[in-house]
């Protein structure tokens, strides 16, 4: 029995996968850079049995490996974040041994533990939290991996009927936690707080559109976990390349980095403006989407989603304006070299590839998905 | 097919640009020169303006048979049941928009050649132009919701980051924040408007919200409700006009295009087009026609108390939206779209002409007209309307007043985040 195929959409989420996954390393510093390459390529071999698997178990169990490499590589000694790592990649062990034993309840309960746990949905954010203060670049990386758990989520524990049952309650807990975020992103007092807040935001987005997946909606999770991926991820990047060049970012008065940064700002307000949606990029389809998902299931969420993105967005503009815009200050650290350029144009293209034409992949990940076996 | 290769081109040529712009911005090493700038956008602007033109005559009749309704070029995306068409309606108010868009975008950007020739700001504000210009034809000849919805958040966006371009001063980066706050919340109302006719009507499509009109009054009193919402935000009626006064911060140019051409009479427009949603609404209707009436005379109190030309002829550009929108809401909607049309263009010349005015009356030495005051002691009443336009209301200070325990409830909630994980206090900004 073969136990891997190779299917157009696993290939393509895989591909997807890559480029927060490797984009990281490419543009770490030189002295880490082999190490990360080592643990990221070990990770990599990892999410390839998990996407192209036939079946849970072994999806899940490749998942397991992958992850808990992601937690001892993740290059921090924070005791907090590699036991959320360590916990995620164990709801993973369970899952996959749940899926054995034909226990598909247990194997729902610990999938989406696990993708709560690593996007941090509140109020379980504090490991991912952490992570992305120690390391963004650590925290793109694992979103990167987070998007083939999440595939391998809406393929293998998402058709029954205890997710269809439970997709109302999730839907308002995590539209609970969008809004939170969102509205406490509002009085960030630097760019770190921001980016954390984000990320939590987004994390609460991602936990309303598995809930609505269960009832069917799986293309609005995957378009979500993508849009975090690459518009959380891409910010994570640009966030360490300024850091590196200006030291940490508060915002109590204007930075005025535009002039000598033109190159980061403009991917700065690219990335943060997908990620609340923005017009011709993925978060725009990803945002529709989902709030044509979650209508059905409770308008009260629909509503506390679409402030909480409004208020992300209102916070996005304040922390563009206080790090880039203002009386212009000189630096003599250079603006984005060529691989923090091209590794931005990647993304940014991605993002508004899937905007543009977002049929391409949601249409047959959406035939792909619903022809799951269910467990 | 000449329709659809027309029609298209109107909104992708200048999308384009601004993505050529944009993307060279972030891969080239050097910056672009000036002349590149302006000679890639100016041509997709010309060409937006020749499809345009031949979208006008097609529905004419001038090439061919008058070509009225919707055109479709299938669907955007679609997963099931659920699609996003991608349609467009071309009618008299389309056209109207349409053309006048690309013609008044395509002449301010000649204007602001000159204008902003060798200011820092120059690529930006060029790929801003043509992220609005395809705003605008995309809101104009949008056949769905969801269509109008992506031109409408293009417009708010590229609005915005003009009101802030003169980025060295505190004040047009707070201008900036007011105003697209104002919007996203407002656009809260379209989104949500959006949501529920997709999912009660079957569909966003605007040739289909006739068919809403059969839903349970209350539903469609909701719907056209938060429609109303978000056109109050885009066209700064009452009580969201505080942002206006504010945004003439940008560039003379764009305050011409976005609060004296186009921008400000998008929430008319988007009401024009759901028109058949609003007759079935007599609620909404009247908030409307108030909401209308209230502005007008509001902006024209202001207007006359204003000492900066630029905020004068804000309020009186406003004054003249606060009619046209209870125009609409009484049903005049023929008037309305004439109304918005030669208004636009009255109002984009004063604006573009603001600067020479206040030179000529410099330079020139005009003397002041000083208006003779009607009555020696002027009566209580009098005085009180007189300081009540004078500061706008207090327009500004009410709305704080209720952002502020937002803002309370968001530190409050982000010190319990903080002890929850046990990270330090934040210091506040």
């Amino acid at each position: 029995m073969n136990t891997l195929r190779l299917d157009g959409v696993p290939v393509t989420v895989f591909a997807l996968s890559l480029l927060p996954l490797w984009l990281p390393v490419l543009l770490g510093e030189a002295a880490t850079r082999g190490t990360r390459a080592r643990v990221t390529l070990g990770v990599t071999v990892a999410l390839v049995l998990a996407s192209f698997a036939v079946n849970g178990p072994v999806a899940f169990g490749a998942l397991a490996v992958g992850l808990t490499l992601q937690a001892f590589g993740a290059g921090t000694d924070s005791r907090l974040i590699r036991s959320t790592l360590l916990a995620s990649a164990t709801c993973t062990v369970t899952t996959a041994l749940a899926l054995v034993f034909a226990w598909p309840v247990i194997a729902f309960v610990a999938s989406v533990l696990a993708v709560t746990l690593r996007v941090g949905v509140m109020p379980l954010h504090a490991g991912a939290v952490a992570l992305g203060d120690r390391s963004p670049a650590a925290q793109t990386q694992q979103l990167g991996a987070t998007l083939v758990l999440v595939l391998a989520h809406l393929r293998f524990t998402d058709h029954i009927g205890f997710a269809y049952d439970v997709a109302p309650m999730l839907v308002v807990l995590g539209a609970v936690a969008t809004l939170v975020p969102g509205v406490i992103a509002l009085v960030q007092p630097d760019l770190r707080g921001f980016y954390r807040t984000a990320t939590a935001m987004h994390g609460g987005m991602i936990l309303a559109s598995l809930g609505a997946a269960g009832r069917g909606h799986e293309a609005a999770a995957l378009m979500v976990v993508l849009t975090t991926a690459f518009a959380v991820g891409g910010l994570g990047l640009l966030i360490v390349a300024l850091e590196a060049r200006v030291g940490p970012v508060r915002f109590d008065r204007r930075g005025g980095r535009v002039q000598a940064f033109p190159r980061l700002a403009a991917g700065f307000a690219l990335f943060a403006a997908a990620g609340v949606a923005m017009p011709g990029t993925s978060g725009f389809i990803a945002d529709d989407l989902m709030l044509h998902a979650l209508w059905g299931e409770s308008v009260a969420a629909t509503v506390m989603i679409i402030l909480g993105a409004a208020a992300l967005a209102v916070a996005s503009l304040r922390a563009y304006s206080a790090t880039f815009l203002g009386p212009a200050v000189a630096s003599v650290a250079p603006d984005l070299n060529g691989r923090e350029r091209a590794a931005t144009t990647v993304l940014v293209v991605a993002l508004l590839i899937l905007g543009i034409v977002p049929g391409l992949l949601l249409t047959p990940a959406d035939v792909f998905l619903n022809l799951s076996d269910a467990p | 097919m000449l329709i659809h290769t027309t029609l298209a081109l109107a909104a992708a040529l200048p999308l384009a640009a601004a993505l050529v712009v944009g993307l060279r911005v972030l891969v080239d090493a050097t910056r672009p020169s000036e002349r590149w700038v302006f000679a890639v956008v100016e041509t997709s602007l010309v060409l937006s303006l020749v499809a345009t033109a031949s979208v006008a005559a097609q529905w004419a009749g001038l090439i061919g048979d008058p070509l009225r309704g919707e055109v479709s070029f299938g669907d955007w995306l679609r997963l099931g049941d659920y699609y996003i068409p991608a349609i467009a309606l071309v009618d008299a108010a389309a056209v109207a928009l349409g053309t006048l868009g690309a013609m008044l975008t395509l002449l301010v950007a000649r204007f602001s050649r000159t204008y902003l020739h060798k200011e820092p700001g120059f690529v930006r504000f060029f790929t801003l132009l043509a992220l609005f210009a395809a705003g605008v034809q995309l809101v104009a000849y949008a056949g769905a919701l969801d269509v109008m919805f992506a031109g409408w958040e293009l417009i708010g966006i590229s609005s915005a980051l003009f009101i802030g371009y003169f980025h060295e001063r505190d004040e047009p980066i707070r201008s900036s924040l007011r105003a697209f706050t104002t919007y996203r919340l407002c656009d809260a109302g379209f989104l949500m408007a959006m949501v529920s006719v997709h999912e009660l009507v079957g569909t966003t499509r605007l040739a289909a919200l006739q068919d809403a009109a059969t839903l349970p009054a209350w539903e469609v009193e909701v719907i056209a409700g938060m429609l109303l919402l978000a056109a109050m935000g885009k066209s700064a009626m009452l009580p969201f006009s505080g942002w206006l006064p504010r945004a003439m911060e940008g560039p003379t140019p764009s305050s011409a295009l976005f609060y004296g051409g186009i921008s400000i009479h998008m929430g008319l427009f988007l009401m024009l087009r759901v028109a058949p949603l609003l007759a079935a609404a007599p609620i909404v209707e009247y908030i409307a026609v108030a909401v209308g009436l209230t502005t007008a005379f509001y902006a024209t109190s202001v207007a006359r108390t204003h000492s900066d030309a630029k905020g004068a002829l804000a309020h009186a550009t406003l004054a003249q939206v606060g009619l046209i929108l209870a125009e609409i809401a009484l049903g005049f909607t023929t008037l309305a779209t004439v109304h918005l049309t030669c208004h636009a263009l009255l109002r984009v010349f004063q604006y573009l002409r603001a600067p020479n005015t206040i030179h000529d009356a410099h330079r020139l030495g005009h003397a002041a007209i000083v208006h003779p005051h009607p009555s020696a002691s002027p009566t209580p009443g009098r005085l009180l309307r007189y300081g009540a336009a004078l500061h706008r209301l207090r327009l500004e200070d009410r709305l704080d007043g209720f952002i502020a325990p937002v803002l309370r409830l968001a530190r409050a909630l982000d010190a319990f985040d903080r002890r929850l994980r046990g990270a330090p206090r934040a210091e506040s900004v």
